[in-house]
């Protein structure tokens, strides 16, 4: 894949600090898990799984958020091949799956509001909805960057000088569904 | 990496979410379930890693470290909190 300028490391810049900033990424959501895991183990109660959440709802959202990440990296893929049309399509087809997410998650958040369940109702629904919220937060930078992606494949030399952002943006994209994949089975399973 | 590779390990994550969901309902104990929860978990992350991120593929040394380290910090982190849960 060609990128706009050479390093001495041989990691084109863009992609050796994605990586950095993943592995930071991955320290915070550690923070965060580190706090789930005292916090319910120091809770006087915990709902059973399926009591509070929907586990369908979720698991379709899990199929989803999966299937964005093979239209990503098939995206990823159409930039290999140089081929602007595929690449247009599956990163249309990531945006719209990662938005589905975010719908079906809204959904859900709409259900719980509707049941008085709020930030600050209780320590499970802080955990629900700070875990669950700061992810969402992470698929939403992700459809922008990948919207903001999508404009510039209409710049000529796209696939010559930024074709290697696609893959950029899909490590953050796989980034932000690995951390769904721990997510779902510590929210919504056990 | 041809087209069909990428369906594959599209199946593959498919089918441990299903695996995944369906053993948080078997009638077994519940630290066998957040094991073998947790250990679906890994193998999806693993698919993830090496075939949709690459990493299979990488062949400089610099972008392994970076990737696998913070998983390292993030076992011992973990392990710190539950020693630090079972010491209270």
């Amino acid at each position: 894949m060609e990128t706009s300028e050479a390093t001495s490391t041989g990691i084109p810049s863009a992609k050796l600090g994605m990586w950095l900033f993943l592995a930071s990424e991955v320290m915070f959501f550690t923070g965060l898990l580190g706090a789930y895991i005292v916090l319910r183990a120091g809770a006087a109660h915990w709902p059973h799984p399926g009591e509070e959440l929907n586990i369908t709802t979720a698991a379709i959202n899990t199929f989803i958020l999966l299937t964005s990440s093979m239209t990503m990296a098939l995206a990823v893929g159409a930039v290999h091949i140089k081929d602007l049309g595929k690449l247009r399509f599956f990163l249309l087809l990531t945006i719209v799956l990662g938005t589905a997410f975010l719908c079906v998650k809204g959904y859900e958040y709409s259900l719980k509001f509707a049941h008085g369940h709020l930030p600050g109702t209780g320590i499970f629904w802080d955990c629900y909805f700070t875990l669950t919220g700061i992810h969402g937060l992470h698929v939403l930078l992700g459809i922008f960057a990948n919207i903001w992606l999508l404009a510039l494949t209409f710049r000529k030399d796209f696939l010559k000088v930024l074709g290697h952002r696609i893959e950029v943006s899909g490590l953050y994209w796989h980034f932000v569904d690995v951390v769904w994949i721990f997510l779902f089975p510590l929210v919504y399973l056990l | 990496m041809s087209y069909g590779k990428y369906l594959l390990v599209w199946v593959w994550l498919i089918a441990l979410l299903a695996a995944g969901t369906f053993v948080s309902s078997l009638p077994i104990s519940k630290t066998a379930i957040v094991l073998l929860i947790l250990a679906v978990s890994m193998v999806k992350t693993g698919l993830v890693g090496l075939f949709y991120m690459h990493l299979k593929f990488e062949r400089l040394v610099p972008i392994w470290v970076v990737a696998l380290s913070p998983f390292l910090l993030v076992g011992l982190a973990v392990l710190l909190v539950l020693f630090g849960l079972a010491l209270a």
